[in-house]
């Protein structure tokens, strides 16, 4: 049966011949896809190292000297810091509210962000110079609910910003092959300086940039520290997490008291928005890039599918009495209908090889996607074009189910009856 | 005479094709819709990307001058102490604008401006709705070209003692003022501060990027001024107007020598100022997402070219193989008129121009897929991948659509039929006359 298949495809060399080059082109390109669908979405899937259900994000801002209510400031460093705690402590103090911080560069889904210096030991282990440096308020990690290694809860955690000191990211010395859990209670250098030392309060379950900043990739360490006092007028973060079995309204009923309740001084409230929202604006240029591929897939297997069906459509016609012969030397109609199928799966194994071995040179130059350190990586290689290979075989089954099924039909009686 | 029967012989023959393009379509319905749903697929996501594109590079009002701009939005500084590789990346100092930009003579304008923020806004006592605000110089209603409904821009003497005057869009005149008739002149607040109504424009859509915002303020007035972190950098972007685009070399020229001489003076300072080849053109400007990255506009181009070479390659060879099945049914035909004397020239000019049809039939339905889909899905389709808010930009006919896009489906559908039809045509002119009167398409 196989030989005799071998056999028909290569006497119809030909057309076969354009389908090939179309299974071997879309194999190829669909190996790609699928190579930059599975490495985002496996980065997609990650632990994040933070929760953002029902929370928000609060913007700040305060008033111009134009504004009859603006008050000139005597030392602005102090009285605007005051002024900014006193607005989180009305916010803090909402019934719906479950904790609230203030912060600089820290929440997550973040376009700015800053970075610091640390070392143990003097240089003997130092943590990667895109570590990233978040400065808040210690209820910070109750809004987002980070967790430490060692199983601390967030509220554990906040007690130890509370004293002052510092939470890492558990990889922040992992070339080193160190857990940072490993020095928890030893004293820490930052920027290079050994007279700015600071405690390790704890080691956090690490935390990501956002969802397609994996966490091998380089700002997934990260540096906790309680916002210092003088540092709060620089605070442009308000952060909430509500109360689960209250979030219901809360923009709105924020929005309605911003005027009456939540002015201090010349601090006002522009703007509230749920993190949801804030992680799909951040997001925007990747979840339309995944978009495209998704689209491009489709329109790829389409193709597939509309060759197939068309190719084998004429075929179905011109091998009618063919067919019919085969009926009367007593092929079932699932024999007919298998032999079809079975002739395109064999060009799409045909090719294959073929397809390999341009995807393996793709790779090698490094032309596809990264995913922890290598982008040939021979198991993700092999996964994907797998992929690749099924989706185009049930493309394959379903462009030629169409005409097979029409060839199942013929009678060998009338489609005879010229001979 | 002669030439007056050759153009109806030419009509008649058009009309033949039209004819023969449409009794084939009807002859086989299944091979005909694939390949009709086939084009019109692949002509529709062209489209959608050059749509994406021209967006991003086509003028439409208010950036009608798109042609001839030069942009300068962000720039890098780096410090003696901070080591080669060190900077600071983000916008300017509303000094370093002044000195490096609004000084310039060869352009023909030079507009200076903050980037856009949710601002509160209202009548006295009312409750707030957020507006976008940009902070901006007189010279920004010179380069933009703002459709004014009522009112005028502000001038240089009120950016100077800053005035606290505003333009406003309909909509926003609208939701504040519950009207856009007889505002201007009319007080409302933003941030809690008074503001004038000097103008109403046009609602501009946020795909014109570097006019957008529902309110513009003089800059002076705004707490823009407040926001340089040193004396270089702050919170100012500065866009060129050439006079035409040949003098663009010219301007980067002027530009280079003031920003070396910028950086002669304050040398002393430590502090030194990168452009990385800014100003950028319109096209470049749009694809940059970093202050301290300088895009690659040949390899975005290279990567635009793979991918429209695949959305056409993938369906010409599965038009291919199904013109060339359709001919090898026709092959007797095509050997009849071989023998009565048609040219190998006019028997390929037959298939080509009757598959051309077919494919500017399929072009056309795929062509008004992707205008419906562009206004649908415009939240999808337009997203944009640096700014931060989620509404989906307003779209309309002077956005989506110019003479360019009918040129490129057009251009699209003529290479796709092209590449799926010329081969099978190629070789169905070439038959052998006596081999193809026995119905054998190979001799």
């Amino acid at each position: 049966m196989t030989k005799k298949l071998l056999t028909q495809i290569k006497n119809e060399w030909r057309s076969n011949l354009w389908l090939g080059v179309e299974l071997l082109l879309v194999s190829v390109v669909l190996w790609y896809v699928a190579d930059y669908l599975f490495t985002n979405t496996a980065i997609y899937l990650e632990p994040r190292g933070f929760d953002i259900s029902h929370t928000y994000l609060i913007g700040m801002d305060e008033l111009t000297e134009a504004s009859p209510d603006y008050h000139p400031y005597t030392d602005v460093e102090k009285e605007q810091g005051e002024e900014k705690l006193e607005l989180l402590n009305r916010i803090q103090h909402r019934p719906e509210v479950e904790a609230a911080s203030l912060s600089s560069n820290s929440y997550p889904y973040n376009g700015s962000n800053s970075s610091m210096a640390l070392g143990l030991y003097g240089d003997t282990l130092v943590a990667p110079r895109l570590t990233i440096r978040r400065m808040a308020t210690p209820d910070f990690v109750r809004v987002f609910r980070y967790e430490g290694v060692n199983g601390e809860t967030p509220e554990q955690l906040a007690e130890i910003l509370e004293r002052n000191e510092m939470l890492v990211s558990d990889n922040i010395f992992q070339r080193y092959g160190h857990k940072a859990s490993e020095f928890v209670g030893q004293t820490l250098y930052a920027n290079q300086d050994t007279t700015q030392t600071i405690r390790l309060g704890a080691s956090l379950k690490p935390v990501r940039y956002g969802d397609f900043h994996s966490l091998g990739g380089s700002v997934s360490t990260s540096i906790l520290m309680k916002l210092p006092e003088r540092y709060l007028s620089w605070a442009e973060e308000l952060c909430v997490r509500v109360k689960a079995d209250q979030d219901v309204n809360f923009i709105e009923n924020l929005k309605r008291d911003a005027d009456s309740q939540l002015r201090v001084g010349n601090m006002y409230i522009t703007s509230i928005r749920s993190f949801e929202d804030q992680r799909n604006a951040f997001q925007q240029g990747q979840m339309s890039n995944m978009r495209s591929y998704y689209t491009g897939m489709g329109f790829l297997m389409l193709n597939v599918f509309l060759g197939l069906l068309g190719t084998f459509w004429f075929r179905t016609q011109q091998r009618r009495g063919e067919i019919a012969l085969h009926k009367i030397h007593g092929a079932t109609n699932g024999a007919v209908f298998s032999r079809l199928v079975c002739e395109g799966l064999w060009l799409l194994l045909l090719v294959t090889p073929l397809a390999l071995i341009i995807d393996y040179n793709l790779a090698h130059l490094e032309l596809n996607s990264y995913y922890y350190g290598s982008y040939d990586d021979l198991p993700r290689l092999l996964l994907c074009a797998a992929i690749a290979f099924v989706l185009i075989a049930l493309m394959i089954l379903i462009g030629i189910g169409i005409p097979a099924r029409q060839a199942m039909k013929i009678q060998p009686a009338e489609a005879l009856h010229d001979e | 005479m002669a030439e007056w029967w050759d153009n109806i012989k030419r009509l008649t023959m058009i009309k033949q094709y039209f004819q023969q393009a449409m009794a084939q379509l009807r002859q086989h319905p299944i091979i005909s819709g694939v390949t009709v749903v086939g084009t019109a697929m692949a002509i529709f996501l062209i489209m959608l990307l050059v749509m994406m594109q021209q967006v991003k590079e086509v003028p439409f009002a208010p950036e009608s001058n798109r042609d001839r701009l030069l942009h300068v939005q962000w720039m890098s500084i780096g410090h003696t102490d901070w080591g080669d590789d060190s900077t600071s990346n983000g916008p300017m100092s509303a000094q370093t604008a002044k000195e490096c930009f609004q000084s310039l003579t060869t352009p023909e304008a030079v507009t200076v401006f903050s980037f856009i923020s949710a601002l509160p806004a209202s009548l006295p006592g009312q409750p707030t709705t957020l507006i976008d605000v940009k902070p901006v110089d007189d010279q920004f209603f010179h380069v933009f070209d703002f459709t004014f409904l009522d009112g005028k821009p502000f001038d240089h003497a009120v950016l100077e003692s800053a005035r606290p005057v505003a333009i406003i869009t309909k909509n926003v005149a609208r939701a504040i003022f519950g009207t856009a008739e007889g505002v201007v002149g009319k007080e409302f607040q933003i941030s809690h501060a008074p503001y004038k109504v000097v103008g109403v424009v046009k609602d501009v859509s946020t795909l014109a990027d570097n006019a957008y915002a529902q309110c513009w303020i003089p800059y002076t007035t705004s707490s823009a001024m407040a926001g340089d972190w040193n004396i270089y950098m702050g919170e100012f972007s500065a866009t060129i107007l050439a006079k035409s685009r040949s003098d663009f070399d010219a301007i980067r020229e002027e530009v280079n020598r003031k920003r070396d001489e910028f950086n002669k003076i304050i040398e002393s300072s430590g502090f030194k100022l990168i452009y990385r080849n800014r100003p950028y053109d319109q096209l470049k400007h749009s694809i940059t997402t970093a202050a301290n990255i300088e895009p690659d506009v040949a390899a975005a181009r290279r990567q635009r070219i793979i991918i429209f070479a695949i959305l056409l390659l993938v369906p010409a060879i599965n038009l291919s193989s199904m013109t060339q099945s359709r001919l090898r049914q026709r092959i007797a035909e095509i050997g009849v008129r071989r023998a009565f004397g048609s040219t190998r020239g006019s028997i390929l000019g037959q298939i080509l121009a009757e598959n051309f049809i077919v494919t500017l039939l399929a072009g056309i339905l795929g062509l008004l897929m992707s205008v419906a889909f562009a206004y649908l899905g415009n939240g999808i389709l337009f997203s944009n991948a640096t700014s931060y808010d989620l509404t989906p930009p307003m779209v309309d006919a002077s956005i989506l659509i110019h003479w360019s896009t009918f040129g490129w489906a057009l251009f699209f559908c003529f290479v796709l039929n092209l590449l799926s039809t010329g081969l099978p045509a190629w070789r169905a002119s070439r038959i052998n006359i006596v081999g193809a009167l026995n119905g054998r398409l190979y001799n």
